[in-house]
């Protein structure tokens, strides 16, 4: 009698009795290692259960069985503005990781010297090769973002496709058109020039002016009752941690929902 | 073999003892998910139920089985994604060659610009800071306003973001389109015209107007176009929703 335990169900021979290519052995073998560790199969299960459920039974959608096209097909170009608005999210992205390599939010003071923050944003747009531009296709996926964004919301009221079972990522959608804004801000911040401190100023007496906890939020926000290096450095924390993780997480909920409810049409 | 070793003492390789049910007596998963109680239970009965409900919509008339759905996601709808998003970042790409930014000098405390701004999409939010000039006086408190002019301001904002949060927990029913709706189309339209008309109060000092007049305007405007979308929406509706109900009624008349 062997030593050796026995293979229940014996893979190895069952993959030993078919005539396997290379290339489906390896497969099968880093299958079978996998899944004796993490039961892989039962999540496979489920993924070919959900691809069936996706693709197999849809119901017509409403311009389809109703022959609608004719009638409101001057709305669909305006159907794309969510997905543009997330491809500018992600040209912003890209051109703002590019430009986190050039720039320190550092030395922010306000007597009208260049400041570290201030000589490292003239870096990229003067030494740098390509810089100029970088910085410049940030900012415009910025602002068309928030354009997009906003016609997005246009169309979504005026197509009434918030309704019934949509409430949900409306709320969604304006959380995220909020988090849309405080990005745009935070950025407009970081070259610590003169339009951004007085933005910043704008910021800290709309904050200061909150009834009750006006004092917290300032120094939660802007580390302070006035503008300082703290400031700066928590715009550009806000701006390169916080922001951009709750903001793509909640984009793709968004999504996922619109995914999961289908696109409301105008009936 | 050590002498205190038993058979029900439990063994760090799980043998002996009778902690780990045979597998005969294991419930499987779905006994377990009908054993159990309070909230879990309710979880399953209500997901059995909408699995019933799924199951009764698929084999209604208008659900239909298709081996290809309308528009191939693969190559067709991938093409004309990538074609329509190429498109889109080579304009993102042409407006940054074009127009790039400018740099403004470095910040200075001591010297307050003529005119200070944020980006033109907070302009909405810019202008409502600057409606002071609605912030009530009091008789009672002897002419004093209840809240400083800044805290008014502030208010605002969160008035207007909270309005059009509860959008559609005010508005129900299935209309989609305007037409069917021009009050609420009206509303939307007040709602567009007032974000440009505060846009354009909050840079009043770079408008060729008299101060007070653009200060009526920003609220004249919002109310004339809303009439305006009202009475010509209520007037096409007929004619429109007539031909629409129509066409339904072509497609599927009445038993």
């Amino acid at each position: 009698m062997s030593l050796e335990r026995k293979d229940e169900h014996d893979h190895k021979g069952w993959m030993e009795s078919r005539e396997l290519s290379p290339l489906e052995s390896i497969y099968l073998t880093t299958l079978i290692w996998l899944d004796k560790r993490l039961r892989v199969v039962d999540y496979l299960e489920i993924l070919e259960d959900l691809y069936y459920k996706v693709n197999m039974q849809m119901p017509k959608s409403h311009t389809e069985q109703y022959n609608l096209d004719n009638k409101f097909w001057y709305w669909y170009p305006l159907y794309a503005l969510g997905s543009f608005s997330t491809i500018a999210y992600i040209v912003a992205a890209i051109s703002g990781a590019l430009l986190g390599f050039y720039y320190a939010p550092a030395a922010a003071a306000a007597d009208g010297s260049p400041t570290v923050a201030y000589d490292s944003v003239m870096l990229i747009m003067g030494q740098l090769n390509l810089g100029y531009f970088l910085r410049s296709v940030h900012r415009w996926a910025a602002q068309v973002m928030v354009a997009a964004v906003f016609l997005h919301m246009l169309r979504v009221y005026f197509t009434g496709a918030y309704k019934e079972p949509r409430e949900l990522n409306w709320l969604i959608g304006i959380i995220l058109i909020s988090l849309t804004l405080v990005f745009g801000y935070t950025g407009y911040l970081l070259p610590w020039s003169q339009l951004s401190f007085w933005a910043g100023q704008i910021g800290v007496e709309m904050s200061l002016s909150i009834p009750l906890i006006g004092e917290w939020v300032a120094q939660l926000m802007f580390g302070g009752f006035t503008l300082s290096q703290a400031t700066l450095q928590r715009m550009y924390i806000l701006h390169v941690f916080f922001l951009p993780f709750i903001t793509t997480a909640l984009i793709a909920v968004h999504i996922g929902i619109v995914w999961m409810q289908g696109i409301a049409e105008p009936h | 073999m050590s002498t205190n070793d038993t058979d029900d003492e439990v063994r760090t390789d799980g043998s002996g003892g009778g902690i780990v049910a045979p597998d005969d007596e294991t419930p499987t998963w779905s006994e377990r998910k009908q054993r159990s109680q309070g909230l879990s239970r309710l979880t399953y009965e209500y997901f059995e139920r909408s699995r019933r409900e799924d199951q009764d919509l698929r084999q209604q008339s208008d659900y239909v089985e298709r081996d290809v759905l309308a528009f191939p996601a693969w190559p067709h709808e991938m093409i004309r994604n990538l074609a329509l998003t190429s498109f889109f970042v080579g304009m993102i790409l042409f407006l940054a060659a074009t127009l790039p930014p400018e740099m403004p000098n470095p910040a200075n405390s001591a010297v307050t610009p003529a005119i200070i701004l944020p980006d033109w999409y907070l302009y909405w939010s810019f202008g409502l800071l600057k409606l002071g000039p609605l912030n009530p006086d009091l008789s009672i408190l002897g002419g004093q306003k209840l809240m400083a002019d800044r805290t008014y301001g502030v208010l605002a904002n969160v008035v207007v973001v909270g309005f059009v949060a509860i959008v559609p927990f005010i508005n129900k029913g299935s209309a989609r389109r305007p037409v069917e709706q021009p009050f609420w189309a009206a509303v939307g339209m007040s709602g567009v015209i007032f974000s440009l008309t505060i846009a354009a109060l909050s840079i009043k000092n770079l408008i060729p107007m008299d101060s007070h007049l653009l200060f009526d305007l920003t609220f004249l405007v919002p109310i004339v176009s809303a009439t305006i979308t009202y009475a010509v929406l209520k007037t096409m509706r007929e004619g429109y929703m007539f031909d629409l109900n129509r066409r339904y009624y072509r497609l599927r008349p009445p038993k």
